[in-house]
């Protein structure tokens, strides 16, 4: 068929936290999708620019509204090179408790995920379920932050105000409660025979091909690559905890679900034994507070790269000796998660291809920045 | 590492990651040269708009050994090669960098903007910018952004 008959239409958006932000022009021949090309940009607000006009302490806002459904990973990911260009350093505790709610932001981000792709799929169910469980984790990022999903908790030198002990018995029960929860959450998908069919062996995701675009995260994981920046190169404390990265060979839907819910529980193994070896000390730094009203200074370049839920989240900052970035730029994962999506469509049915844009976790403001 | 090409000069950054400083004209060898080295993995690529030039930075990382090497190119008239035949992701990561930088990729099979409606007048990230001048964005009728500098014309 000559390719001027194929029907052009548009798709999107498919998952809550897009609201109306992808958009995929895609060519169909029937039901076929030929090919497929994401438009984005709808919510570009050029946060780097923002970034070069203001000082280092007020950057953070803006990186919690990039992956705004797990702040707290975009917190930490800017702080881990502020704090390098800038020469401050933080207290055991301050990492210890940057782990806890790093690690508790995942579980909500996976957690929004998995409840949006059961909707994708026509689930309703597990939608409820997911939202019921990651309140408890909002609940406890009211109690140590005073907000619910863009916490700015954090601060270059620590965190705000010291987590307190009603907000680690909450973190205590959520561990003791969650595995129950998540395990019907994952009966719900496992033991369902149109989900699998809809997923088992669709969207297949080469391990070369998934490096050489740059995937990362669980995305990359369920294609077979061992790679995560928290044991490459370990930043906080993951180098004194025991959790293991989980690895799929299949490379299709199901394996990126299977990692995703996998890292849920390797997550909680972390806050599990963070509430339990957290040690006493300052929540802050002086100097950093010293220098909040004198604006902190700082020259040359830095990247840090830290373990988002989505992949590698990477800070690269560039200071000229001024209180404000010369140039920051954000390496965001899933601009690269979604820029392979043309390329797993290609002959898909249209349904399918809404199931493999489902497992690719795309959250806009990170794209868009 | 060894390089067949001559580089200007190698030194460690603030972060601890080795950072090599490469002329334009053997930037396209370094680069391939250090794909088959098993840097196969291109992580960031980030223009800094340095006023009287473009410093182009690119982070390269082996997925196999965990290595990690910065090359940095300079340019006086915004054009460097591209290196999208050689990693897939810097399809749109120079499109970015083109979009908000205006640094031309010499190679890229599709140079155009990725963020920004194709009419947007200016580079964003440039340090000559101007803020003042507010450009509105309108969908015409076959459904394409475009920029307009007129405030009725706008959504």
């Amino acid at each position: 068929m000559p390719s001027s008959e194929w029907v052009e239409m548009n798709f999107g958006p498919q998952h809550p936290s897009m609201h109306g932000v992808l958009r995929l022009k895609a060519k169909l021949d029937g039901e076929i999708v030929k090919e497929i090309e994401p438009v984005i940009g709808y919510l570009h607000r050029n946060a780097e620019k923002i970034c070069e006009m203001t000082y280092f302490n007020d950057n953070l806002i803006y990186f919690d509204r990039m992956d705004y459904v797990g702040a707290m990973n975009m917190e930490v990911g800017y702080l881990e090179a502020a704090e390098k260009l800038l020469d401050i350093s933080v207290s055991e505790r301050v990492k210890w408790i940057r782990v806890i709610m790093a690690e508790l932001s995942r579980i909500a981000a996976h957690l929004v995920w998995a409840g949006a792709y059961g909707l994708d799929l026509g689930m309703l169910t597990p939608f409820f379920h997911c939202f019921i469980e990651r309140e408890k984790i909002l609940t406890i990022f009211t109690e140590v932050s005073g907000s619910r999903q863009e916490v700015n908790y954090m601060c270059i030198g620590g965190v705000y105000q010291d987590i307190t002990e009603k907000a680690i018995s909450e973190i205590e029960d959520f561990v003791r409660e969650f595995p129950k929860r998540l395990k019907d959450i994952y009966n719900m998908f496992t033991k369902n025979d149109i989900f699998l069919s809809r997923t088992k062996g669709i969207g297949i995701l080469d391990k070369d091909l998934a490096i050489s675009y740059a995937v990362t995260g669980p995305v990359l994981r369920a294609s077979g690559v061992e790679y995560d920046i928290r044991k490459a190169e370990p930043y906080l404390v993951y180098d004194q905890v025991n959790f293991e990265v989980p690895v799929s060979y299949k490379g299709d839907n199901l394996a990126r679900v299977l990692v995703r819910f996998e890292e849920m529980r390797q997550s909680l193994k972390i806050v599990d034994q963070a509430v339990k070896k957290i040690p006493d000390g300052p929540y802050f730094n002086p100097k950093a507070k010293k220098s909040l009203m004198i604006r902190m200074r700082g020259e040359g370049d830095v990247y840090a790269r830290t373990e988002s839920s989505k992949g590698e989240f990477g800070v690269y900052i560039v200071g000229d000796g001024g209180v404000k970035p010369y140039r920051v730029h954000v390496r965001s994962p899933t601009l690269r998660n979604l820029s392979v999506l043309p390329e797993l469509s290609k002959d898909v049915m249209i349904a399918d291809m809404i199931a493999i844009s489902g497992t690719l976790d795309l959250v806009f403001g990170e794209i868009d920045r | 590492m060894t390089y067949t090409v001559q580089i200007i000069a190698e030194s460690i950054g603030k972060d601890g990651r080795k950072i090599i400083k490469v002329t334009r004209e053997n930037f396209l060898d370094l680069m391939k040269d250090l794909k088959n080295q098993g840097f196969d993995h291109l992580s960031l690529i980030t223009g800094v708009d340095r006023k009287d030039f473009m410093e182009v930075v690119y982070h390269l990382h082996s997925m196999k050994t965990n290595q990690y090497v910065v090359v940095k190119v300079e340019t006086r008239d915004y054009r460097v090669p591209s290196v999208t035949s050689l990693w897939h992701s810097a399809n749109w990561d120079e499109r970015e960098q083109y979009d908000l930088l205006g640094i031309i990729f010499d190679g890229h099979p599709d140079l155009k903007r990725l963020f920004l409606p194709e009419s947007w007048v200016g580079h964003p990230l440039r340090k000559n910018y101007d803020l003042k001048k507010v450009q509105y964005i309108n969908m015409d009728e076959e459904g394409n952004d475009y920029a307009t500098f007129d405030e009725r014309g706008g959504w």
